[in-house]
């Protein structure tokens, strides 16, 4: 029975392959996604929401992509200025406020509909030579998603779609998604009365393939600008709720066991 | 007959009755016809129908086209196109034959030149005229001025002097009648002469580089077209490499067995001359092409090329950055269209909606500054939207507001930042107001003088178009008042929820209006 098992793995081949990881930097954050991995996902789709009126205007979603985009352009050191994709149906993306993203790196696409905006993603992928691209849609069903998915994963490419339906547009069914993670963002409020460069987020991983869930407190530091030449991590940090600086990391929650954890997972990651 | 008004007179534009003609009253039409019926003239249907005649007219020559300027009519190069139908007599027959069938009486004359051709057909009893080059000048000689493509009031005082036909004209010194006249008279003869050369906007100019493929049988299939579009392509392309050139935009005709034409176009983002690629590009807009009963010649053209060297060619080989976003760029732009790839880059100006403008996607990335005491939204709305804000003091930023339905409690604000209008846009302003007013007072001295020239009807109608123009004014003025352009004081606001929001209020305290509040953008 094993034998039979190895020959159909080989037959198989090597099944789900990433283009590799892009860690948080924060052992809270690293450890929900599949051991091997350490970090976020790269050649993977990705799916970025938010909660309530964020929806509508999704800036919330647009700010996380950039930081981890960031994260991406600064880990991709020999391909020099890889373009950025950014597709929308709404032309309201304001490129100076991107936290870390350089807009010199934007290029915007506007297609008329979401279908347009589906197309545009799937040739940008297919195209490849893009650190990313970017996808704001209201509603994505199954067959595009893995689509999508299939995409990133073949050319190596990330992509994230942030789902957004415009204000008085119907909300959109929630449907099954191919999405390597998902992500949803909620603002919350900072302690004191002086407003920082940047905001703070509840941000909560609602899925992840061979990962489990977590839900943070992030911030983009300040010096997010002068960061982002030289960081291979996310450049953002998770803070403490009641506390307006940064919380140590505890130590690795998987400690000694997790040799063992690494090849369970690994077993579950290649089953699934 | 059709009839149009003119100074308030219903006169005639055009009429098939014995002594009728054009200019004539209604009146005096109906005087001579009583039971005549009366068309209201079409001027704009009249010339796309003749452009729908002149693409018809291809089917003689490619170059083709609807002369609607001085006098309605068309204009076909048939240089080495006679023979295929028998010459020139045999084609003007031949044209002459299908007009009439078609219902369309016609005017025909063959010329070396456009000008002599246009002064003949419009010429009575020179009808079916082929004049060669060289008995140009005697055929003309005898015609009137009206042939020379002049205005009236020219011809009006070329007739003072005593010249009255082309021959008159060309007896006369030069330098007198353009000094007199302008250089119009004698230029228009010399192009009706052969002698300048005069430039006509083909609507489908010839193309240096085309190719041609015609079918023995008609083809009707979406592979058959792609295998022909495949040839067409390599053969172009081989053609462009030739020539170190490449194509920016390629054009595929396919020409249908019931004589109609469909076309596509593609654009490529940089100069091309790969045929897969080519090839590729025409492929996706094909199944817009229907071939109805089938198709019997396809044509490619690349209508605007670029130099393309060898060496760059051979860069393209290599699959660098630049190159795969231009073949999405090119795609995308084949499907969406161009205008909506664009890349950002910073403009100089302190209006947050003027900051960034657009660029065609292929440039280099322009530098981006970013001022971190200046905060700017990952969200800014297509136009600030009003919000209604409870400020404790008129000065302070809000406590609370309300947009989009729902009310917002301020939790922390930070601000104000002013932007003002920059000065030399308000000058361009109050200069294009300037205009503006001088445009409606002229328009205002119109109507005063049509006032006192008519009578009750055109009192009624200058009331109406005086209560238009109040309305127009009326919106301007909303359109100019101050509040949004010329004073904003921007702060930015985070609510109970930590939810940020760029809002400014607009004018000050104590001016003709009242401050307003907006919200113009959302922080990440």
């Amino acid at each position: 029975m094993p034998a039979h098992l190895a020959f159909l793995r080989e037959r198989a081949g090597p099944g789900l392959a990433y283009a590799g990881a892009l860690p948080f930097g924060d052992a809270r954050v690293d450890g929900c996604f599949p051991p091997q991995m350490g970090g976020l996902p790269l050649g993977a789709l990705h799916e970025i929401g938010a909660e309530g009126r964020g929806a509508e205007t999704g800036e919330l979603p647009a700010a996380f992509a950039a930081t981890l985009i960031a994260g991406i352009c600064g880990s991709l050191r020999g391909r020099g200025q890889a373009p950025v994709l950014w597709v929308a149906t709404v032309p309201d993306l304001y490129p100076p406020g991107l936290p870390g993203l350089d807009p010199a790196r934007l290029v915007l696409v506007n297609p008329r509909n979401e279908a347009g905006v589906l197309a545009a993603l799937e040739i940008a992928l297919r195209a490849g030579g893009f650190a990313a691209v970017v996808g704001e849609v209201g509603a994505m069903d199954r067959v595009a998603s893995r689509r999508l998915a299939f995409a990133c994963q073949k050319h190596g490419v990330t992509a994230f779609v942030l789902r957004r339906w415009p204000h008085g547009n119907r909300v959109p069914d929630r449907q099954a998604s191919a999405a390597a993670t998902r992500w949803v963002l909620a603002p919350a409020p900072r302690l004191g009365p002086r407003l920082g460069p940047w905001g703070r987020w509840q941000v909560t991983l609602t899925h992840v393939r061979g990962g489990r869930g977590g839900s943070w407190l992030m911030e983009v530091p300040s010096d997010i600008d002068s960061a982002r030449a030289g960081g291979k991590t996310v450049p953002v940090r998770v803070v403490a709720a009641l506390a307006d600086h940064t919380i140590t990391a505890p130590p690795d929650p998987r400690g000694s066991v997790a040799d063992a954890r690494v090849a369970g997972n690994r077993q579950a990651a290649g089953d699934g | 007959m059709t009839v149009e008004t003119l100074r308030g007179q219903r006169v005639l534009v055009a009429a098939d009755a014995e002594g009728l003609v054009p200019g004539q009253t209604l009146a005096s039409a109906r005087a001579l016809y009583p039971g005549l019926i009366a068309l209201e003239a079409d001027p704009a249907g009249d010339i796309a129908a003749l452009r729908a005649l002149a693409v018809w007219a291809e089917r003689y020559t490619p170059l083709a086209v609807a002369e609607t300027e001085q006098d309605h009519g068309l204009w076909l190069e048939i240089t080495g196109c006679a023979h295929l139908f028998g010459g020139e007599i045999a084609l003007l027959a031949d044209l002459r034959a299908r007009l009439t069938r078609h219902g369309l009486p016609a005017c025909l004359a063959i010329a070396g030149t456009a000008g002599a051709a246009w002064a003949l057909a419009r010429t009575d009893g020179q009808d079916g005229a082929i004049i060669p080059n060289e008995a140009a000048e005697a055929a003309l000689a005898p015609l009137p001025l009206a042939a020379l493509r002049l205005e009236g009031r020219c011809i009006a005082g070329l007739r003072r002097l005593g010249v009255r036909t082309i021959g008159d004209l060309a007896r006369l010194p030069r330098g007198d009648i353009a000094a007199r006249f302008g250089p119009l008279p004698m230029s228009r003869l010399d192009q009706a002469l052969g002698r300048a050369a005069e430039a006509i906007a083909w609507p489908h100019p010839p193309a240096p580089f085309l190719e041609t493929l015609v079918f023995a049988e008609p083809i009707g299939t979406a592979e058959d077209l792609v295998r022909a579009l495949d040839a067409l392509a390599e053969r172009l392309c081989a053609r462009l490499d030739a020539a170190a050139a490449g194509g920016l935009r390629f054009v595929a005709r396919f020409f249908r067995v019931d004589h109609t034409t469909r076309e596509i176009a593609v654009i490529a983002a940089r100069p091309v001359r790969e045929a897969a690629y080519v090839a590729k590009l025409l492929g996706m807009k094909l199944e817009t092409v229907d071939p109805g009963f089938g198709v019997e010649a396809i044509t490619l053209a690349a209508e605007e090329t670029a130099t393309l060297s060898a060496t760059q060619a051979e860069a393209f080989a290599v699959a660098d950055e630049l190159d795969q976003l231009a073949a999405v760029v090119d795609r995308l732009s084949n499907d969406i269209g161009a205008e909506r790839i664009w890349r950002p880059a910073p403009f100089a100006s302190h209006v947050p909606e003027q900051a960034v403008t657009r660029l065609p996607a292929l440039t280099t990335a322009p530098a981006w500054e970013r001022d971190p005491t200046q905060p700017r939204p990952i969200r800014l709305l297509r136009r600030p939207e009003p919000i209604e804000v409870t400020a404790p003091v008129p000065d302070d930023p809000p406590i609370l507001f309300r947009w989009r339905r729902r009310v917002h409690r301020v939790r922390a604000a930070t601000g104000p930042e002013r932007i003002a209008r920059e000065w030399w846009q308000e000058r361009q302003r109050s200069a294009s107001d300037q205009i503006n007013e001088r445009q409606r007072s002229a328009s205002d001295q119109i109507n005063e003088r049509q006032r006192s020239a008519s009578d009750q009807t055109n009192e009624r109608q200058r009331s109406a178009s005086d209560q238009t123009n109040e309305r127009q004014r009326s919106a301007s003025d909303l359109d100019n008042r101050p509040e949004t352009d010329l004073l904003r004081d921007y702060y930015q606001v985070e609510d109970a929820d930590g939810a940020r929001f760029w809002v400014f209020r607009a004018g000050l305290h104590g001016g003709d209006h009242a401050p307003r509040w907006f919200l113009h953008g959302l922080f990440g």
